[in-house]
């Protein structure tokens, strides 16, 4: 008790001078156009010269003129949704079959793994490439018999954000399975082997061991997935910009074609808003799942 | 115990399936830049006959305004860049977060886990301008700053999970011998939680050589671009030409693939880590 009032002063303006240049950097860069972008949809501006104030004009055309905006709003859930169940539901497939004590686990998580280090820049022009009316998968269905099945995939109103679904779940399914798999690697095992000894078969063991156990992972790595995919604009602008026609609008490209193309930064940030409001309700979830806000709860209480 | 029979011939053969699935466009595009374009049209699966490398011409490149090299150079500028300031700044603060009493801690931890998952986009546009009114669009500097400041979140929570392993009885003991803070965080907790260090610099290595929105926005003039933005360039006119369009793809893809390689057990457990608390 006497030690930590002795050194109290000194130890708090350390701390302080320790995270003045986080502070200053997060204020700057993050805070200050945070405060920025609750603002500005109020507002028409040109990024230049004076600002108007028109009050919620821009919300108001936003939800009622700008049909383009449903589409986006529409596709970015879609993406995030489909897309989170698939990484999430391959990752667990794939981190099941890696934790069945086989041999060369290791290879095999390493090369899971590995498409998520390259950009999304890289492999969206990569399956660009895959995708096209000359690539891969028309070579590989003609190659098999089935030229029925070929497609202008990502060219196609039908086709089009289905790809850019799977190409997201291609890419970072090995990311929710290195999550899946460490926790499945810190159950005991002799869980498992007491089960198998009153006659449970490993599927039985799946769903009445490893999924309850896996619980907070599982939350974890879905908001993790909710979180990135809801802002996916890398992807989308890549692979078809939008298109065709609207077909793969999300917010993140409708938002960047109206600030920077069109220049209505005004307009843009009304689009910004929303993305932030939904970003701001999942990251609320996510500080709870992740454990953080428990730790908080904690020290606090101390 | 489960015993290894037919059972796991099939599990193999499922990973291995999937393996390919994941894999073989890479290999697919590795072994395509030896080929001249024509080859790669033709005959798409076959691999190449010789080794032909004119795709890795940069001087081909270079007429058609698709400045490889210089895109490269930028990359590596910006993010070497970032990454030291980043470091220096994030363990000064994970330090403090981890192993300092201070005012408003509980804030600013609950604060920095919201902060990594605000979408960048929802600030692009005030950041364009303040970076336009600095006088910094198309400079380093320009997308250096916003980089450090949005990598900082993730790396002050993974370093004080390092931190926090660091045994407080050994602190003390230096600091009865005398050491002030700077002093005990150099010489006894630095050194001892370098390996948590080396993974914070890898992941935000890739995290950084990968951006691409910041750097679309704010690299405007190409001789500005960093690699993925430049690559963009080939959604042009030269879209046909898949050839040195692949080459550039696969030239960009070796540095992150090179990192990966030597250091994926550290990416691994330390994005895990950093995104779940216990």
């Amino acid at each position: 008790m006497e030690r930590t009032v002795k050194r109290d002063y000194g130890e708090y303006v350390m701390f302080c001078v320790f995270m003045l240049p986080a502070v200053v950097f997060i204020s700057v860069f993050i805070l200050y156009p945070m405060i920025q972008s609750l603002v500005l949809p109020f507002f028409r501006w040109k990024g230049y010269g004076k600002l108007t104030f028109i009050g919620l004009k821009n919300f108001v055309t936003m939800f009622t003129k700008d049909e383009f905006f449903w589409t986006a709003l529409k596709n970015s859930l879609l993406f995030s949704f489909f897309g989170t169940v698939g990484t999430v539901g391959i990752g667990f497939v794939l981190a099941l079959l890696i934790d069945f004590k086989i041999r060369f686990w290791a290879v095999y998580r390493f090369l899971f793994f590995l498409t998520v280090s390259i950009s999304v820049v890289i492999t969206g022009l990569l399956w660009v490439k895959v995708l096209d009316p000359f690539g891969l998968l028309n070579a590989l269905l003609a190659a098999i018999g089935m030229e029925h099945l070929q497609r202008v995939w990502l060219g196609d109103v039908a086709t089009a954000m289905p790809a850019i679904i799977a190409t997201a779940v291609w890419q970072y399914s090995g990311f929710t399975m290195i999550f899946l798999l460490a926790g499945m690697q810190s159950i005991n095992p002799q869980l498992y082997e007491s089960a198998t000894i009153d006659g449970a078969t490993r599927l039985r063991t799946v769903f009445s061991i490893t999924i309850p156990l896996l619980r907070h992972v599982f939350s974890v790595i879905i908001m993790l997935q909710l979180i990135f995919s809801f802002k996916v604009f890398d992807q989308v602008w890549v692979m078809t910009q939008g298109g065709p026609a609207g077909a793969t609008e999300v917010l993140g490209t409708h938002l960047y074609k109206d600030a920077f193309r069109l220049v209505r930064f005004g307009y843009g940030s009304v689009i910004a808003s929303i993305m932030f409001f939904v970003a701001f309700v999942f990251s609320l979830i996510y500080i709870r799942v992740s454990g953080y806000a428990g730790t908080v709860n904690r020290a606090a209480r101390n | 115990m489960r015993k290894p029979g037919i059972g796991h011939t099939i599990i193999h053969a499922l990973l291995i399936l999937w393996a390919i699935l994941q894999l073989y466009p890479v290999v697919w595009l590795a072994l395509s830049t030896l080929k001249p374009t024509a080859d790669i049209l033709s005959r798409i699966f076959a691999p190449p006959t010789s080794l032909y490398l004119s795709n890795y011409d940069l001087q081909l490149f270079s007429q058609r305004g698709i400045l490889i090299s210089v895109y490269f150079l930028n990359s590596t500028i910006v993010t070497l860049t970032t990454l030291t300031v980043l470091t220096i700044v994030g363990l000064l603060a994970g330090y403090a977060m981890a192993k300092l009493n201070g005012p408003g801690k509980n804030v600013i931890l609950i604060a920095l886990v919201g902060m990594l998952g605000i979408p960048v986009h929802a600030l692009i546009i005030p950041l364009y301008y303040f970076v336009a009114q600095l006088k910094l669009l198309s400079n380093h500097w320009g997308l250096i700053l916003p980089y450090v400041a949005f990598f900082l979140p993730f790396s002050i929570l993974l370093l004080q999970t390092y931190f926090r392993q660091f045994p407080d009885e050994i602190m003390e003991a230096a600091k009865i011998d005398g050491g002030n803070h700077l002093q005990v965080f150099g010489r006894i907790v630095m050194p001892v939680s370098l390996g948590g260090i080396a993974t914070v610099l890898i992941i935000n290595f890739l995290g950084i050589w990968n951006e691409f929105l910041f750097s679309l926005v704010i690299m405007k003039n190409n001789h500005a671009k960093t690699l993925p933005v430049g690559l963009m360039s080939f959604r042009g006119p030269y879209n046909a030409d898949w050839g040195p369009m692949l080459a550039a793809m696969f030239m960009a893809t070796i540095p992150p693939l090179l990192f990966y390689f030597i250091f994926h057990r550290k990416i691994i457990s330390g994005i895990t880590a950093g995104s779940l608390k216990e």
